[in-house]
């Protein structure tokens, strides 16, 4: 008996942890109640609904993460094709519009054999796909989302970026470990793209924090009264074209250019490792808008709506940044592709001096404010 | 008479007014789509009257005069006896290249261009098609119930109709005067009578006066289809026009 | 920047040997001991087309590169010799896709100037339009090709909506979507109604109407011009040299176009410009071909306003029912012999000068020989030296600036 109630009360221990920061959402909150009665259950339904974990499992974490991706593939298709005079997607589930086309796609990429060819290093070669999701997942960590956040600090901005950019990183060694002549050249690529876009970029959200006056997005967003995009649109100009470059969208589409070096570092990987790989520059894309709509478009600012509770904010966050990524998805229907030298030329030449002249609006509106 | 082109010049706001035209063209068309698709199995595309489509074939008509097996490019007609000894063509659609020299070759309009441009075929022996099946339409699963023409105004403008369309086409006789063969230089003829043998329809006769072979020809029954002219060595025989009563006006 | 060098031995993996590369094994050796890099391109890229490049780059810049064509070669030459003169016209109409208009208006010429045969007026004009409209639909192609080259994916699929336009019109005219073999010896198969010529005119206002848009989206695309200006210079002289022909020896400076210097068909009747460039960048390549489409629109409509009334065939083809070949086609066409002799043809077609050279025997029903000399072959060793000294990215931007198309270059 001693041994049970022993586990009874480490679980009532452990249950006290999570119920001390439960997520409150009053449309679900008689069902909470009843499950947490349940003994076993309870623990569950709490961790669960613990607010760290909430935050990076369900929304805006893990699957949060995984429906919009379902859903940028989808839309890009959709909205390429409305720009192109077609169709786009629609036999996969006519009824609703193919809206399922990427899950069917996903599908079929888990069907398909993975392929390690012979030159390759076959360890690192399936290990980094894996093991990329972490630069992924571990920035959720840190930004909020108003109701609920993972680890909150002074320094989560810093902090989130810092752990972006370890992406390129993966990138450039999935490139050396498919040791193939035109994963190398794609390597070689995004490493070239990292110098040209990472300078400006950080200058741009620097400024942005310098406007703030604070790098903790809690008070970031609650002194964003007008949005961050309207006080410093040159900052925003430079965040957008350096989002373009981070996440290789066109025009900035070089490392994987299809048609000049087949998919760059990605050029040997097949089957779901192949889709685990193409998914990557879409997840830091969503990464990356979710910190540019804190940093401009208010974050998780909006109307309050009583009912959602807690969950009212991280939803205004979900659907602004799914905005943004609507966006940005568009611009691969209005361009070609830049050249290498010319992109690395943007990025140092005009981008680079957009961002200082970004820095200097924000310390002229800093200045302002403090007279 | 000649014209020069020459490249734009560079500067930042001849290509900041380019991003910014590209930009605002792409979002017009984002609020106005200008789609031409046409949703193929649940529409049809509607094609003119002179598609040239599956070939369709009415052995009623036929002569067997093997003018299209003759000028097929791609050797993909070949013709079949049926049991009076007359020969029928019959299409290998996995030769085919629809250039329809034989449609234009066939003189009695016994062959005839189709709409059908969707026909799915088991296998590739079963693409090589008999004259009796090129009577029967193939069995097409048609799911359509709408046509989709192409018109252009200012604009290309999808004019959809909701009608069921037939892809069968009426085809006339082509104009062209009958012809029949005629014996007219006989005496170049040997005496071989491979024009008599190689008759479909027995039009030819021969008579023996002493030595020389006399040749006749039916005119109620010579179709005019020429097999015995190209057969002839010695070119006794001529097709010649013959103009019909009623033709007068 | 300076270079040093090691004097190491390397041995090119073995692998090289069973590739079949068409390049000497010192080509290999010296690229590896030299430190350049070897990069195979094709045929199963995406920016190759039907064709290897083998590119040999020192850092990202192309020092050389082989092309090992022949991968869609058809023998079309050997197989004319086994085929009657007019099956041949389906046969030389496959190299080009949409062109078919100029492909066999060469090839039937060399037949009429053989045969002695003079083509009705109102044939003459048809067939300029066909040839007109299939110079259209292959710069649409070659653009949208070019865009796709560039990862311009709306630049890709928009001209190829356009070249549905053209499509449409040729099946309306000859019944079948791309490969009409509607030009044969004394005229065309059939006659046009009017319905079709009033089509034809709004078809191109509307064609005119959404090449503004592809304009401002593609061709004055900064990117687009970016990647395109002073990538891939060759000068007049390096043209006329290499043997550059059609409209990419045009954007050279050289004003020489086979509708102007040895006219056929309709084209000294009408009023037209030949269209040069300056520069001879892929740019003006672009340019050039763009412009010519301007030039194509303008002709066409010339061309339907002037069609005169009659025959669409020669009467020394078919004695009745000159406006329709059907049912007479092979009393027509089955038996031509050409007189002895060789008669040869040029042709501007949509990408160049087109060749056709006939040769009979004077007693066969097919010919003795037929050579046929495609621009696309004539240009891919301009298109190779272009690429010397650029990076490695503007590969596929000449690539496309040229329009090479390996089907008609291998033939």
């Amino acid at each position: 008996m001693a041994e049970a109630s022993l586990i009874f009360i480490l679980l009532e221990r452990i249950l006290s942890i999570f119920t001390d920061e439960l997520i409150n959402i009053p449309l679900i909150n008689p069902a909470v109640e009843m499950l947490l009665k349940i003994p076993f259950l309870n623990v569950i339904v709490a961790f669960i609904l613990w607010k760290p974990i909430f935050h990076v499992l369900i929304l805006p974490g893990l699957i949060g993460m995984t429906l919009v991706l379902l859903f940028i593939i989808y839309f890009e298709r959709k909205i390429t094709a409305r720009v192109q005079w077609r169709v786009g997607p629609k036999e996969v589930s006519r009824r609703t519009g193919g809206v399922i086309q990427a899950l069917a796609d996903g599908m079929r990429y888990l069907f398909q054999e993975v392929i390690v060819h012979r030159d390759a290093n076959a360890f690192y070669f399936l290990q980094f796909p894996l093991i990329s999701f972490l630069p992924v997942l571990l920035p959720l960590l840190f930004i909020p989302a108003g109701g609920t956040y993972g680890i909150r600090t002074i320094y989560t901005i810093p902090a989130a970026l810092a752990l972006i950019s370890l992406i390129p990183v993966f990138i450039v060694a999935m490139g050396w470990a498919s040791n193939s002549k035109f994963a190398y050249i794609g390597s070689v690529r995004e490493a070239f793209m990292y110098f040209a876009y990472e300078i400006p970029f950080l200058l741009a959200v620097v400024a942005m924090i310098v406007l703030y006056q604070t790098s903790d997005p809690f008070e970031i967003v609650a002194k964003q009264w007008i949005p961050g995009a309207v006080m410093n649109p040159v900052a925003f100009l430079v965040f957008f074209i350096t989002v373009l470059i981070a996440t290789s969208r066109l025009p900035f589409d070089i490392p994987e250019a299809d048609q000049e070096v087949a998919f760059g570092p990605y050029v040997e990987y097949s089957g779901i490792i192949f889709g685990l790989v193409m998914m990557l520059p879409y997840e830091k894309l969503y990464l990356l808008s979710m910190i540019s709509v804190i940093l401009f478009f208010g974050g998780w600012n909006g109307p309050e709506i009583a009912i959602l509770g807690d969950l009212a904010p991280v939803i205004y966050l979900y659907i602004k940044t799914i905005v943004f990524m609507c966006v940005v998805s568009l611009a691969r229907s209005i361009y070609a592709r830049y050249r290498l030298d010319q992109s690395l030329r943007l990025g140092w030449g005009v981008v680079f001096s957009m961002s200082m002249i970004a820095l200097i609006i924000s310390v002229g509106w800093m200045a302002w404010l403090r007279l | 008479m000649v014209k020069v082109v020459k490249s734009p010049k560079d500067g930042l706001i001849r290509s900041a007014a380019g991003h910014l035209r590209a930009i605002t063209e792409v979002a017009k068309v984002v609020v106005s789509p200008g789609t031409i698709t046409v949703h193929y199995p649940r529409e049809r595309r509607k094609y003119p009257e002179n598609f040239r489509g599956m070939i369709m074939f009415d052995m009623d008509e036929c002569i067997s005069c093997f003018r299209c097996a003759h000028i097929c490019p791609a050797n993909a007609i070949q013709m079949y006896p049926d049991a009076e000894g007359r020969y029928f063509p019959g299409i290998d659609y996995a030769k085919c290249i629809f250039c329809h020299f034989c449609v234009d070759s066939c003189p009695t309009a016994a062959l005839k261009q189709s709409k059908i441009h969707d026909v799915a075929y088991r296998d590739v022996d079963s693409m090589n098609v008999s004259p009796e099946q090129m009577n029967t339409i193939p069995e097409i699963v048609r799911e359509d119930s709408v046509t989709v023409e192409y018109d252009f105004e200012k604009d290309i403008q999808l004019v959809r109709k909701k009608e069921f369309e037939n892809l069968l086409v009426e085809v006339e006789k082509p104009e062209r005067p009958e012809f029949k063969a005629v014996p007219q230089y006989g005496e170049n003829c040997i005496g071989c009578r491979l024009c008599m043998f190689s008759c479909p329809v027995n039009a030819i006769k021969s008579k023996l006066e002493e030595t020389k072979v006399i040749l006749e020809t039916d005119y109620e029954r010579c179709t005019g289809c020429g097999i015995c002219v190209r057969i002839c060595p010695t070119e006794v025989l001529i097709l010649t026009p013959i103009e019909r009563e009623g033709d007068h006006q | 920047m300076k270079e040093y060098s090691l004097d190491i031995s390397v041995t090119p993996p073995k692998e090289y040997e069973s590739y079949f590369v068409p390049v000497p094994k010192e080509f290999l050796e010296d690229a590896y001991r030299s430190d350049d890099f070897v990069v195979f391109t094709g045929p199963q890229h995406g920016g190759s087309g039907h064709m290897r490049l083998i590119i040999r780059v020192k850092g990202d810049f192309i020092v050389e590169v082989i092309p090992d064509p022949g991968y869609v070669h058809r023998s079309m030459e050997k197989l004319a010799e086994n085929r009657l003169y007019i099956q041949n016209i389906p046969l030389f109409e496959r190299p080009s896709i949409i062109d078919f208009g100029n492909y066999n208006l060469g090839y039937v010429r060399a037949i009429e100037d053989a045969l002695d045969i003079e083509v009705p007026e109102r044939a003459r004009y048809l067939r300029t339009i066909l040839a007109e409209l299939g110079r259209i639909g292959t710069h649409l192609y070659d653009a949208g090709i070019l865009a796709v080259f560039l990862g311009h994916t709306t630049g890709f699929m928009w001209p190829f909506a356009l070249r549905e336009y053209i499509v449409e019109i040729f099946t309306r005219i000859t019944g079948t979507r791309i490969t009409g073999s509607f030009v044969v010896p004394g005229g065309v198969r059939r006659d046009v109604d009017e319905k079709t010529l009033d089509m034809i005119k709004r078809m191109l206002n509307a064609l005119e109407f959404r090449i503004k848009k592809f304009e401002r989206v593609f061709i004055r695309n900064p990117t687009t011009i970016a990647r395109l200006k002073g990538v891939g210079t060759l000068t007049k002289e390096e043209a006329v040299d290499y043997g550059v022909v059609g409209p990419f020896l045009r954007a050279c400076g050289v004003e020489y176009d086979v509708r102007v210097v040895e006219p056929y068909e309709a084209y000294d009747e009408i009023d037209w410009d030949v269209v040069i460039g300056e520069d001879g960048d892929g740019y003006t390549r672009f340019l050039v071909r763009v412009e010519e489409v301007g030039q194509s629109i303008n002709m066409i409509r010339q061309l339907v306003d002037n069609l005169p009334e009659g025959d669409v065939l020669s009467d020394s083809i078919i004695s009745f029912n000159r406006k329709d070949i059907r049912g007479s086609f092979f009393e027509a066409y089955a038996d031509i012999v050409l007189p002895e002799g060789e008669y040869t043809t040029l042709t501007e077609a949509a990408r160049g000068t087109l060749l056709y050279s006939v040769i009979s025997d004077g007693e066969s029903t097919v010919p003795y020989r037929v050579r046929i000399v495609t621009p696309g072959w004539m240009y891919l060793k301009g298109f190779m030296e272009a690429c010397k000294g650029h990076r490695l990215a503007d590969l596929q931007a000449i690539y496309g600036s040229f329009g090479y198309f390996p089907p008609e270059a291998d033939r």
